[in-house]
């Protein structure tokens, strides 16, 4: 341990890194919340919509994001054409794609309730969310981590690269030390940003149910 | 006088049947003189009126008649075959040169892939491929290869100087890059390493240079072109190489008797002689199987007209064929079936061959011990640290909150990354050990949110009743009994998290079915369906899982009820 050198150029790679872990995360929310809110307002509809929008949200709810990572990776054509045009998706976007359905159903799930929240009067509940949503960011951003084993040149990417010509275990678990550092106080953050939007939320509303 | 002849006839009839006695000895030809005789018989041939256009010609009096020798070879294998306009370079356009100067004729070259070479020779287009052609079993049934073999290659992995690589002890748990169908891929997964499938060979020098593979196996040939760049050079070298594979100039199966025996006396003089040494070196590819062999055709026994069937002297096709299974035949029919009825291109490539089916068969059973364990583990973790930040003593609290939030706050990749190292400093790296530690990480990781709830429920519990034991409150066992009932939602959402989390165990090598199935279709086809299965597999588990789930919150929760 005494002799790990870390070489100048990790942390800002790591910072890239981390960059491409938000894109990712950011890119799953979007579908997520495209989604998941059509599958809400199906799910609320109730009869047939209602049951086709609970399965799915059901299914999505059980497919693990590893395997449908690999599933995309090994259903879609390198040289998929869509009206004459490649949509064939980078690895980038086949990691943010394989987070859409866990994005989606939780969006689905918070979302219905939230729905529900305001219909009965309740705009406090249905504002909580935001901080969900925010929650559930977060988890994608941890999460997109499994584009490491596509090849995708994410934050654990690049300290899995480094501790690879780290021969000593004590040097390993230093660089990875480095890394839980990096994403867990990303994650604190998020954490802290969330229930800071609850508490702003909660005085707004109060705010609001007090004025004449 | 008729006694003189008589003892002539004697003596001679002796030494006849000396002669009968050791055909070897006094029969053997040279290579030379074999291909001279053969060589005249086709030219002349070739040269009586009306010959050359009478059907069914050898291919050898073809060539004689055309003055052309037709060779298909490869345009863009960097070193082997390439051109720029109309200028061709590289081993086997020179090999094909100097067998047509060696045969008299003039050399005319058709450009050839992987997938063309073997047709255009059934289909007359070409008399001979020279196209990096490797010889194994299947092949044999398709074209006739000339003996001995012009080139050997292997598989060879190559990764940065600076990791400590030397065998196959040391990737054992790592990721090594290669090309989806390389016939290699099989060896690879023997020996506990990941693959990670590129379609195209050409992709991986890049893959190494941007970090996304650290080492990659490809043909030795294939990478001798980058290691004459020097920036290449300088950063990467061979590790170790395995699965040679003797390359064959092949001519067709049929029509093709006498170039094929005058292409495989071309060989061995062109090894005994150096000729294939002296090209190889003038296109700077790698010279040991060929100063090997040139030390073979030089041995008497090998240097003679019969030399290129003495299993002694040449070199064996790879055994590539894949042992079928007992019901291969009906996987093919469903197949079919399918295919008839949907169109759909359906493949079951896991039912079809022995190492594929037994591949498929250990990864559901090793999926389903890593879920049952993965589930156990978040349990018993989950009561543990539920336990341990419920303490009441500094010492056993904040150690446990500390861990709790160090495990929430990494990626799981990260986590079992970890995990595995660990586990490896402590034990030979194993497929037991990688599920182990697999197991430990997913528990760990779920089991600190679910204990961190129990701890939760476990504070809401005292502040509502009053705690310890002996003030009146409840035994602080029942309490933690009560804690965990009330915690049940959430200890169930963490269970349902690491069932579903279980595929990723297969980024430390641990052999699950996403492992498995990657490792099948890494030498079969049909990744479609093959993943297809995997994902129907997958939330099939995990729908089993919510189910058993549900049942246990609802008995924890009627527990609570009850209490």
């Amino acid at each position: 341990m005494m002799g790990l050198h870390i070489p100048t150029g990790f942390f800002p790679d790591l910072l890239a890194g981390m960059v491409v872990n938000f894109e990712i995360a950011a890119i799953a929310l979007l579908f997520g919340l495209a989604l998941g809110g059509l599958l809400a307002l199906g799910r609320l509809t109730g009869g047939v919509v209602g049951a086709i929008a609970t399965a799915l949200i059901g299914l999505m709810r059980a497919a693990p994001t590893f395997v449908v990572m690999f599933f995309l990776l090994n259903i879609i054509p390198r040289d998929a054409m869509l009206f004459g045009v490649g949509v064939s998706p980078s690895p980038l976007m086949i990691v943010a794609l394989s987070l859409v359905p866990y994005s989606a159903s939780y969006v689905a799930d918070n979302g219905a309730e939230s729905l529900k929240q305001l219909r009965a009067g309740s705009p406090l509940g249905a504002l909580q969310f935001l901080p969900n949503v925010t929650r559930a960011f977060f988890v994608l951003v941890m999460s997109s981590s499994a584009g490491a084993a596509i090849g995708v040149t994410e934050g654990i990417a690049v300290i899995l690269r480094e501790a690879v010509l780290l021969p000593a275990l004590g040097d390993k678990l230093v660089l990875f030390a480095i890394g839980i550092l990096f994403f867990g106080v990303t994650l604190q953050a998020g954490f802290a940003l969330m229930r800071l939007l609850q508490r702003h939320l909660g005085r707004f509303a109060t705010r609001n149910s007090a004025a004449p | 006088m008729r006694a003189w002849r008589t003892l002539l006839l004697a003596l001679l009839g002796i030494l006849g049947g000396a002669v009968a006695t050791f055909p070897l000895a006094v029969n053997a030809e040279t290579p030379d003189a074999a291909l001279a005789k053969l060589l005249e018989g086709a030219r002349a041939e070739a040269a009586v009126p009306g010959a050359c256009t009478a059907a069914h010609l050898d291919r050898l009096v073809q060539i004689f008649c055309e003055k052309r020798l037709r060779a298909g070879i490869r345009e863009y294998y960097p070193l082997f075959g390439a051109r720029e306009g109309e200028a061709r370079s590289g081993y086997d356009v020179d090999v094909g040169r100097a067998v047509a100067k060696h045969l008299g004729v003039e050399p005319v070259f058709t450009r050839v892939n992987a997938a063309s070479r073997i047709p255009l020779l059934a289909e007359d287009r070409i008399d001979l491929a020279i196209a990096t052609m490797g010889h194994n079993t299947q092949r044999d049934g398709q074209v006739r290869f000339i003996r001995p073999h012009y080139y050997q290659s292997e598989t060879t992995v190559v990764g940065p100087r600076a990791l400590a690589v030397k065998g196959w002890p040391d990737v054992a748990g790592r990721t090594i890059c290669v090309t989806i169908g390389n016939g290699s891929n099989a060896q690879i997964i023997s020996h506990n390493v990941r693959l990670m499938l590129f379609d195209e060979a050409g992709v991986l020098p890049d893959r190494l240079k941007d970090d996304t593979c650290t080492l990659a196996a490809q043909d030795d040939s294939f990478f001798a072109y980058y290691f004459t760049h020097p920036d290449f050079a300088k950063n990467y070298e061979q590790k170790f190489g395995f699965a040679q594979v003797p390359w064959g100039m092949a001519v067709a199966r049929t029509g093709s008797d006498q170039l094929a025996r005058a292409l495989d006396l071309t060989s061995q003089i062109f090894h005994r002689d150096g000729v294939f040494l002296g090209i190889a070196r003038g296109n700077s590819v790698g010279l040991g199987f060929l100063e090997r062999q040139q030390a073979v055709w030089k041995r008497p026994e090998c240097n003679t007209d019969t030399g290129s069937t003495n299993p002694a002297c040449v070199l064996p096709a790879l055994d590539a064929a894949l042992q079928p299974t007992p019901f291969a035949g009906r996987a093919t029919a469903i197949e079919d079936w399918v295919e008839a009825r949907t169109g759909v291109d359906f493949s079951l490539p896991m039912f079809k061959t022995m190492p594929a089916w037994s591949l498929f068969k250990d990864g559901i059973v090793n999926s389903l011990i890593l879920v049952a364990g993965a589930l156990a583990a978040t349990l018993l973790f989950a009561l543990v640290l539920g336990a341990l930040q419920s303490s009441r003593r500094f010492l056993l609290r904040w150690p446990a909150r500390a861990g709790s939030i160090v495990l929430q706050s990494s990626p799981v990749v990260l986590t079992l990354v970890i995990a595995a190292a660990v586990a490896q400093a402590f034990f030979h790296y194993s497929s037991a050990v990688a599920i182990g530690a697999a197991i430990v990480a997913l528990g760990l990781m779920n089991g600190s949110n679910a204990g961190q709830a129990i701890a939760e429920a476990m504070h809401t519990l005292r502040a509502e009743r009053g705690s310890a034991q002996g003030t009146g409150g409840i035994p602080t066992t029942e309490l933690f009994g009560r804690a965990v009932s009330r915690s049940a939602t959430q200890i169930v959402s963490f269970l349902i998290n690491a069932a579903k989390g279980t595929p990723i165990a297969s980024f430390i090598g641990a052999p699950e079915l996403l492992s498995a199935l990657t490792d099948i279709t890494s030498f079969a086809s049909g990744r479609a369906t093959t993943y297809t299965l995997l994902l129907v597999f997958y939330v099939a588990v995990v729908v089993v899982v919510v189910w058993l789930c549900d049942r246990f919150r609802s008995w924890l929760e009627h527990r609570q009820a009850a209490a």
